[in-house]
């Protein structure tokens, strides 16, 4: 005849027959703490797991304080016998002692293990490190989109002029893998550069940045990746694989962008580089009056002149904002350099008794340039004088 | 070349790069100095009006921004 039990018999024959079997009893269990809870009761639950397997543990407050901080993700060695709660069916490890196990726990070990195997699949290779683009035009971001990671960066790429796009992702938590390497791959051919990011955190909560799927899909990217995963010292499988490691958030938004303050700088130097280089050129062809060969206009010279004049105005005045003191000589030599411009414009030449001189085939600057018999024409500060060539020399030991 | 609303920083910073080294070097013609010089100043121009322009671009795959940042 088949025996039926009720549920509470049964529990009972089970709870008998395990707590009976002394092989259960004063034993040692080694594996890794998860999801602690501190009872208010002054118990304390938590989950022994190895890699395959968990089991429910239980810390009774008769058995007093263990030595240190019961965490998830701290691998400890149990001591204890098994028992079953009747109520639930469940068992558990009733422990009497506990404390933090030396050796490396299973997941540093996968984690070791992986790390192996990327590097010699040549992930980590540091030939295949890209140089980030000075001036990125699309950066891409994969991160929480609720946290302070995100603001920080914002913060500091905030004032450079590029589109940003949020690849928003989960950075902990079951499925954070998955959602970080999906962010990644969603940035695919959208970006010149992306940072992946997150603030800090336990070990358990970074514990996705060393999972194999997002080192893949970091080592996809098309663009040169960022990572910045918790704090200094937090070191992940994806800052391997990542073409640069930044320290933190911030760390890797300024390494994504340049100084603004400095590009300022740089495009103040251009401009006054440029007005000086003009300006001795200027100065070079004065003596020749070269620059009313060709078909560069008397009009078009001055308004030009003008320009250039306002142009030192301008750069001066914010030279001496910018740098006093460094650029104080600078300064002086652009004063220097306006009160020459002013000189070099055709129409201060033409007033100083010179004229210009042209045939119809343009300007007259040798004497071979004429010939006898031809018609020129003189420009002068006011007015023109048509002329005709009686004769010429075209000795070089004319002088005047 | 891009049309100047096209061209990036980049872009625009490595032309202007070249430009004023060529105007530093000062082998070419009178007229090209001015064409040179012209085209330099556009170039500070646009690259200064670029980085004035900052105005956040921000924009989520999802569609979605958390509200302190739209």
């Amino acid at each position: 005849m088949t025996k039926i039990f009720t549920v509470t018999e049964l529990n009972e024959r089970i709870k008998d027959r395990l707590e009976d079997d002394v092989r259960l009893h004063d034993l040692w269990a080694r594996g890794e703490i998860s999801n602690v809870v501190n009872h208010r009761s002054g118990h304390r639950y938590f989950t022994l797991k190895d890699r395959d397997s968990q089991l429910s543990c239980v810390l009774f407050r008769s058995q007093g304080s263990p030595n240190f901080e019961l965490r998830d993700g701290q691998n400890v060695l149990v001591f204890g016998d098994v028992g079953v709660y009747r109520p639930q069916g469940r068992v558990q490890l009733i422990a009497r002692g506990i404390r933090l196990d030396a050796g490396l726990g299973f997941r540093q070990m996968e984690y070791e293990a992986l790390k192996r195997r990327l590097a010699s699949e040549g992930l980590f290779d540091l030939e295949r490190k890209r140089a980030l683009p000075k001036y990125p035009e699309r950066i891409g971001i994969v991160t929480s989109p609720d946290g302070a990671a995100l603001r920080d960066v914002l913060r500091i790429i905030g004032p450079y002029p590029a589109l940003i796009l949020l690849s928003p992702a989960q950075v902990q938590g079951d499925g954070a893998e998955e959602s970080i390497a999906l962010a990644l791959r969603a940035l695919r051919g959208r970006t010149d550069i992306v940072i992946v990011c997150r603030g800090g955190g336990s070990a358990e909560d970074l514990w996705c940045f060393n999972s194999e799927l997002v080192a893949r899909a970091i080592f996809e990217c098309d663009a040169p990746v960022i990572s910045a995963v918790g704090h200094e010292t937090d070191v992940t499988i994806a800052d391997f694989v990542a073409d640069v490691r930044a320290a933190t958030p911030t760390a890797a938004a300024e390494m994504a962008v340049p100084d603004l303050e400095e590009l300022r700088n740089e495009l103040i130097k251009a401009e006054v580089r440029m007005v000086r280089a003009l300006w001795s050129g200027l100065e070079r062809r004065r003596e020749r009056l070269d620059y009313l060969s060709r078909s560069v206009s008397a009009r078009r010279m001055s308004s030009l002149a003008a320009e250039a004049r306002q142009q030192l105005d301008y750069v001066a005045e914010r030279l001496v904002t910018v740098q006093k003191e460094r650029l104080k000589t600078l300064g002086t030599r652009l004063e220097y350099a306006r009160g020459r411009l002013a000189a070099v414009g055709p129409m201060a030449t033409l007033c100083r008794g010179y004229a210009i001189a042209r045939s119809q085939r343009g300007l007259i600057l040798r004497a071979e340039d004429v010939q006898p018999g031809e018609m020129i024409e003189l420009l002068l500060a006011q007015g023109r004088v048509l002329a005709r060539v009686l004769e010429y020399e075209n000795d070089e030991d004319v002088t005047w | 070349m891009v049309s100047g609303k096209e061209m990036g920083l980049e872009e625009a910073l490595d032309n202007l790069e070249r430009i004023v080294a060529e105007l530093e070097e000062g082998k070419l013609g009178l007229e090209e100095n001015l064409d040179l010089f012209e085209r330099g100043m556009s170039l500070v121009r646009l690259c200064n009006a670029r980085l004035e322009s900052a105005e956040q671009r921000i924009e989520s795959l999802t569609g979605e921004l958390p509200s302190d940042l739209s």
